[in-house]
């Protein structure tokens, strides 16, 4: 727990709270505050919208151990503000509200739109306002009461309240004692509460993929290795040196059946995710081709993934060529976004390097590079797809034992 | 009325501000989230990650016992849901509270854990494995069609929940028309959004011996019912209270397993817990409704007269038929008013409710009227494309006539009143046609592409007992009722068993009591949303809180009348006929007493009331149905102008205009707001919000930046005329208003995109109309091909 | 939702905050106003170990000259460039800029460092900054070191920084007053992240005629000589959207028209 001490609505407050606690539920849970509500807590639809020191922020996503020294002003503090007062005379009159849970930000955000920019067209104040969303009125009620209110002071200029030099910090930051402390406890995860190994040994084992009608997205790459095609047919041989070459992954161990317990840890900027499943493969060496299938699960996001990476290698000049095709499948938490762009770049951002990976393990210069020279500006469109599906079927192998 | 003339007093139809927004402006609101018990335990719920699939098993590290738990654990004291519709062939469903042996949704409920505060709590979900073995997942309706679908229920032979047809008139009359549009016209899977989500707080009650359930819910009593029902208990022993509700729009009118498994908590262990829906667990659990599939013919005449419609329909009700709905509401309601506003000789239709692995399919203000209004006004606009004509001009030549109200048309329904083609001229007129047509011959100087839309509807509101007795669905709407009370210092309480979240009740429903009594609004009270505190009542929905329970507040209030007239006389000397009540005073030859002198008489100087006074006193419950309940019909024409913009395929609303004839309005300011709320409900319906899925019924909309509902820069201002047709069916013509705004605008967009489209060969026929599906249109229609909806 | 549990610090240099991440042994996350981050903790999509919140250290909230840029300290927020508290180094275009970031009470508290560390490719500091060459500065256990921002993003939320580095400034070059700006970004609802963006800086002074395309999957594009495209003429605007439609940054026609729409619409506002 840390102890924080702020200034809420003019009274000195100090609450003991988890780090991982936000402004908002420091004031709801902590404060019985609740007059601030929670729409979305993806910083999104404003209905949290509060003041710190001075200016609208979001409670939601605004982190409180961080605004420890900050002074807060939540919607049950401005019962007496006169701006506040005109601007619930209008909101009643053009009839701003419904079912009331935007209000209090819609207000603390109508507040800050006219105090900062004193004259403001309706065109305006839906710009200022866009970060409030409110599901009953359809705004316009909204838009004209605060119009009205900078109509009406108008005459009135110069009585606006001075506002205090901003800072150029996030607003409620800073003003904490700093150090080298740190407050918290250490978190028990997942993993340290049950071995991976027993995890995966607990593991169903499904149909293949595809197998249970789901679909799957596939990505194909194609790279040169400066190795001879032995070498690397027989490096492709060796799972455990292939998960060394995957950003991320590591072998946990090997079971008699020829499959292995791998974990992949992920990270693509902040979001983080650790899978543990397991592989296998199989291979043609008539064909110098071969399939290794993955599967695994994220425990903490509740996320699956499953995959298959299927190769076949081909001399050329000293070298191997390597055309790999993956198809991968996300279920979960981690799936469940629109932009599916940007993972297909991610997995190929991973998939170069391993490929980079594979490169030196082979030979310490080991070169390798894209057969199709697209330049930089298409790399993330097709090796990137590659890679991607490389790493996740590494991960999604379990779906094929059997 | 003219209009602009402000009516004075505060009774009926005055545009009173509201008497509830003071306690919501100063943070303080009484929502569900807001509610704190001592001991309160906060729960979280591990969701299916997968669509479909057969549980293997669901397990937790040890020091989780106690706090962890399955459908083994509850699935013997808790009831499935299952809400069976009464329509011969009907599936039903079982919904359990956690799933058991299956999961059948992405999100779908799995196991449940307990934590001091909802963090601990979604930190012990994370620490459940649940063992699922995929099985194919069915994420579009077309594919559950299939015949060799796997089925969701597998007890069932298909994945159809009810197949209906109807055919009406004479079919020869279609042969050989002159004109024959065939157009394929899809709506997106969206979500409701109200901006509080749901969220269920439980205890027990040991003093009453009750279960005591605050829920943010729509309909109390309802839920109580079903509460009772699915845990085994006497409806007495559950006491369920609707505090402020940050918004409903249907999504808080069913039983919702987290309720249950809430409720269960509470019950069994005697101790208050809490579940508040996040954002998250909204669009991805509850991703629920408007999902309907039009194939559809419209055949007219060379001058634009309707001939018939023939129409195939498939909603994709997802995966659970929701209580007390069921999974066929929409798809009844979709055979029954296709044919909308017109008169038409011939009309056939045929619909397939279809199970699919995503969220069960809930009714979302505007119900199937808001689908039904996009694929026949597209059809309109097709025909007039096709015949040459004005759309609005098409509309004219097939409304309903005002002299031949009131009016059965081809599938029985009795539209009560009103002058449709009036509203479609005076939008003509207020949006100014003839001169948008000037300006869109000149072009725009920015390159945009301008065009205008029309869309016409009626909307059945406040159906009663007989329309929703052959809808089938298992609870059927009868008497309304209403408890008025006058205080011992000659106050008013009303008690309703509607719950109003929004609509502004507690102001209306005291201008009703006004208009009756007189008494000042400032000293009316309305009680509502609390099991124990109100009548019984379906609850708030289908716009009928205000004809059905406005309906039973003025009876109740006339009755009070009487009895406030006969004591008021005697206390006055004189006779009951000799009296009268004029401002909320009772006024006779000599004098007047006021409502605070006769409550004085009635509740502490009862020996000065007369020897024949009414026993039952100042306080009466009445009940209310309409004398012709199949529904009031309200009208609107919508119109449109917008801009596309060909470079980003963005559309902006430049001009948008109501014409509308919601009866008498109690307070037309909270019916403009409720008209304007609903139009920005339909301007996200027909160009911002959709939840898609992935192949493998992933939804792919789970945050805000996904799901884009409409801010203040994407809803225009709304113009609004009102025309005033009292029902002649109901109290003081009330007529219900609630869904209007949102049935309208997809059509009248869609079609506006059209008209702005027509010069490049393309069309749109699928909600919402985002960038990507406008330029594939426009690509398509480059290249002289029928756009490809998906 | 809620955050998992984390750790937080909060060091007072520059020096601590390094050390910190280096001993979190990856574990570690450094979080400045927290506007992207918040809503990845929520949704618990980011679970690390540590939060080290550099907010403490006064000298990334402030603002440095030099004789030819501006260093802005990491922890400078949107608003307060949108509000001329910061001098601007692109003679106003960075304050419009920042003026169109989300929304107002989100850029009371986001920072530029925190939006550049984030990565988001649709964000619109990094197209824009990228734009105009800035240079980030970033500390790490073996000191400062500093890469162009176009070097900077490697990839869709991800960037060149190790475990124990992070950005402490953002030095962008005084451009001179006869530079020209264009900026467009095409996004469906008002604030939220953008479809199509593109940004470009014209200084004839220091030789830059410079595009940047944003809002791909992935890194931004830079167009590093554009100068054959201006002046504008109807025939040169079409062959400039000709010419991203041809980059096929998309791989998908619709989504490349957007692309180059945008540039075109960037074009047209730089004013010969």
């Amino acid at each position: 727990m840390s102890e924080l001490s702020l200034t809420v609505n003019g009274e000195k407050v100090t609450v003991a709270v988890e780090p991982r606690t936000s402004l908002a539920d420091l004031v709801r849970e902590n404060l019985n505050l609740t007059g601030t509500h929670l729409g979305c807590e993806q910083g999104v639809c404003g209905a949290c919208t509060i003041l710190v020191d001075g200016v609208p922020v979001r409670s939601c996503i605004g982190n409180a151990t961080a605004c420890d020294g900050a002074s807060v002003r939540t919607i049950e503090d401005f019962d007496a503000d006169p701006l506040m007062t005109e601007l619930r005379a209008a909101f009643n009159a053009h009839h701003a509200l419904q079912c009331g849970f935007c209000t209090p930000g819609m207000l603390v955000m109508a507040r800050d739109i006219v105090l900062r920019l004193g004259e403001a067209d309706e065109q305006r104040i839906r710009i200022e306002l866009a970060g409030n969303l409110c599901r009953c009125t359809g705004y316009s009620g909204i838009v004209k009461a605060i119009r009205w209110v900078i109509v009406a002071r108008q005459g009135a200029r110069g009585e606006l309240e001075q506002r205090p030099a901003l800072p150029l910090g996030p607003a409620g930051s800073g003003h904490a004692k700093t150090g080298t402390d740190v407050s918290g406890a250490t978190k028990a995860t997942a993993s340290s509460l049950r071995p991976d190994a027993e995890l995966a040994a607990r593991k169903p084992a499904p149909a293949p993929l595809g197998a249970s009608g789901k679909k799957a997205s596939a990505v194909r790459q194609s790279f040169l290795l400066d190795a001879p095609l032995p070498v690397v047919w027989q490096r492709f041989g060796e799972v455990p040196a292939m998960v060394r070459c995957i950003p991320g992954a590591s072998l946990v161990s090997e079971a008699a059946d020829g499959t292995y317990d791998i974990k992949m840890r992920i990270k693509m900027g902040p979001i983080g995710a650790e899978f543990a499943g397991t592989a296998s493969q199989r291979r043609d060496d008539a064909m110098m081709a071969g399939v290794i299938h993955g599967a695994g699960r994220d425990t903490k996001s509740a996320t699956l993934a499953e995959g298959e990476l299927n190769y076949r290698l081909t001399a050329e000049g000293e070298g191997t060529r390597v055309d790999i095709e993956v198809s991968y499948l996300l279920s979960g938490a981690l799936a469940q976004f629109a932009r599916a762009g940007i993972v297909t770049h991610f997995i190929g951002a991973i998939t170069a390097q391993f490929a980079a990976n594979l490169g030196r393990s082979l030979s310490p210069e080991g070169a390798v590079g894209p057969i199709e020279d697209a330049g930089e500006l298409r790399v993330a469109g097709s090796l990137g797809v590659a890679l991607k599906a490389w790493l996740s079927e590494l991960f999604r192998n379990p779906f094929r034992r059997g | 009325m003219a209009a602009g003339e402000q009516k004075a007093g505060k009774g009926i139809g005055v545009r009173l501000p509201r008497k509830e927004d003071e306690r919501f402006m100063r943070g303080r609101g009484s929502y569900v989230g807001d509610i704190k018990m001592p001991g309160l335990t906060d729960v979280a719920f591990l969701r299916s990650p997968l669509a479909h699939g057969r549980i293997v098993s669901v397990t937790a590290p040890d020091e989780l016992a106690g706090r962890f738990f399955t459908a083994a654990d509850i699935a013997a004291s808790v009831k499935p849901i299952r809400a069976v519709s009464g329509l011969p062939g009907f599936k039903p469903s079982s919904q359990p509270a956690l799933a058991d042996g299956k999961v059948r949704f992405t999100g779908e409920l799995v196991a449940m854990c307990l934590g001091r505060t909802r963090a601990e709590a979604e930190d012990a979900v994370a620490q459940v494995v649940a063992e699922i073995e995929p099985l194919p997942p069915l994420a579009d309706f077309a594919v559950a069609e299939q015949p060799d679908a796997i089925c969701v229920h597998e007890e069932w032979s298909d994945n159809i929940y009810l197949e209906t047809r109807i055919e009406k008139g004479d079919r020869s009359r279609i042969d050989g028309a002159a004109i024959e549009v065939e157009r394929e016209i899809r709506l997106s899977r969206q979500c409701m959004v109200p901006l509080e989500g749901k969220g269920t707080i439980a205890w027990w009650d040991t003093r009453l011996d009750q279960l005591v359930v605050y829920t943010s819910t729509q309909l109390p009593h309802m839920m109580r019912t079903g509460l009772a029902e699915c845990l085994g208990l006497e409806e007495r022993q559950v006491h369920v209270v609707a505090p402020d509700v940050g918004g409903g729009f249907g999504f808080k009118c069913v039983l919702q397993p987290e309720e249950l498994c809430v409720a269960w908590l509470a019950l069994t262990r005697k101790k208050p817990f809490r579940w508040i829906e996040d954002r998250r667990e909204h669009l991805v659990a509850a991703a629920n409704t408007r999902e309907h599939h039009y194939r559809i013919k419209a055949f007219a005449d060379a001058e634009g007269r309707l001939l018939g419609i023939e129409a195939d329909v498939a909603v994709d009700v997802g995966a659970y038929s929701v209580w007390p709905f069921s999974a066929c509401l929409e798809s009844a309601q979709i055979a029954s008013i296709l044919p909308g506003p017109y008169q038409m000789p011939f009309y056939a239709c045929r619909t397939r409710s279809v199970a699919t692995n995503k969220p069960p399919f809930m009714p979302y203000r505007g119900v199937a009227r808001t689908g039904v209004c996009f694929a026949l006004e597209l059809m309109i606009d097709a025909i007039a494309r096709q015949a040459g004509l004005e759309p609005a001009d098409v509309r004219l030549k097939n409304l309903v006539l005002p002299e031949q109200m009131p009016f059965t048309n081809i599938t029985g329904k009795l539209f009560d009143s009103g002058d449709y083609p009036e509203s479609v001229r005076r939008a003509v007129e207020t949006i100014d046609l003839a001169s948008f047509r000037a300006r869109q011959r000149e072009g725009s100087d920015d390159g945009r592409l301008l065009g205008i839309g029309f869309a016409t509807y009626c909307e059945q509101a406040a159906h009663g007992t007989t329309v929703y007795a052959a809808w089938g669905i298992p609870m059927v709407p009868g008497f309304e009722q209403a408890t008025a009370r006058v205080t011992p210092d000659g106050g008013l309480e009303l008690r309703i068993g509607v719950h109003s979240h929004g609509q502004g009740m507690e102001t209306s429903m005291a201008q009703v009591a006004n208009q009756v009594l007189g008494i000042d609004t400032d000293r009316i009270n309305v009680v509502h949303g609390d099991t124990a505190l109100t009548p019984y009542s379906t609850g708030t929905w289908g716009s009928r809180s205000m004809v059905m329970a406005g309906g039973a507040v003025s009876r109740a209030c006339e009755i009070i009348r009487e009895r406030a007239l006969a004591i008021g006389a005697h206390l006055l000397q004189t006779g009951k006929d000799e009296v009268e009540l004029v401002g909320g005073r009772i006024q006779g030859q000599g004098g007047s007493v006021g409502f605070a002198d006769i409550a004085q008489a009635w509740y502490k100087s009862p020996e000065t009331l007369p020897a024949d006074v009414a026993p039952e006193g100042l306080e009466v419950t009445a009940g209310y149905k309409p004398m012709v309940d199949s529904g009031t019909f309200s009208y609107a024409t919508h119109a449109a102008v917008v801009a596309v913009d060909p470079d980003f395929g963005s559309v902006e609303i430049l001009d948008y205009v109501v014409v509308e004839d919601g009866g008498t309005l109690v307070n037309p300011l909270i019916v403009d707001g409720q008209i304007i709320g609903g139009v920005a409900q339909g301007i996200g319906t027909a160009l911002y919000e959709e939840s898609p899925y992935s192949a493998d019924g992933q939804p792919l909309a789970s945050t805000f930046v996904d799901y884009i509902i409409p801010g203040p820069c994407e809803v225009p201002d709304i113009r609004i005329v009102h025309m005033e047709t009292p029902s002649p069916f109901t109290a003081h013509g009330i007529k219900g208003v609630g869904e209007g705004g949102a049935i309208a605008p997809p059509a009248a967009i869609a079609n506006a995109v059209n008209d702005a489209l027509r010069p490049l060969g393309a069309e749109v026929a699928m909600t919402p109309v985002t960038p990507h599906r406008l330029l594939a249109a426009i690509a398509a229609g480059r290249n002289g091909r029928q756009p490809v909806q998906s | 939702m809620k955050p998992s549990a984390y750790r937080y610090a909060r060091p007072s240099s520059v020096a601590e905050a390094v050390r910190l991440l280096a001993d979190s042994d990856g574990g570690g996350k450094v979080m400045a106003g927290g506007q992207s981050l918040g809503p990845m903790l929520n949704l618990r999509l980011a679970q690390p170990e540590l939060v080290v919140d550099i907010t403490g250290i006064g000298e990334l909230a402030s603002v440095r000259e030099d004789k030819d840029g501006i260093v802005y300290g990491a922890c400078v927020t949107h608003a307060a460039v949108e509000d001329n508290r910061v001098p601007d180094a692109a003679n106003g275009f960075l304050a419009r800029v920042a003026a169109g970031i989300a929304y107002r009470a989100v850029r009371n508290r986001g920072t530029m460092g925190g939006s550049l560390a984030h990565a988001d490719p649709s964000a619109d500091w990094m197209t824009t900054l990228t734009a105009v060459d800035a240079e980030m500065l970033i500390a790490g256990a073996t000191g400062e070191r500093r890469v162009a921002l176009a070097e900077f993003m490697t990839a869709p939320f991800s960037v060149a920084l190790d475990e124990a580095e992070f950005i402490v400034g953002i030095r962008i070059r005084r451009h001179s007053p006869a530079a020209r700006f264009g900026y467009f970004k095409f996004c469906r609802k008002r604030g939220e992240f953008a479809e199509a963006m593109a940004a470009i800086v014209v200084d004839p002074a220091a030789g830059v005629s410079r595009a940047v395309i944003g809002a791909t999957d992935s890194r931004p594009i830079v167009l590093p000589d554009i100068s054959a495209y201006l002046p504008l003429s109807p025939e040169r605007l079409e062959a400039a959207k000709a010419m991203v439609e041809g980059l096929g940054i998309a791989g998908e026609p619709i989504k490349d028209a957007m692309h180059a729409n945008a540039f075109a619409r960037a074009l047209q506002q730089v004013k010969p």
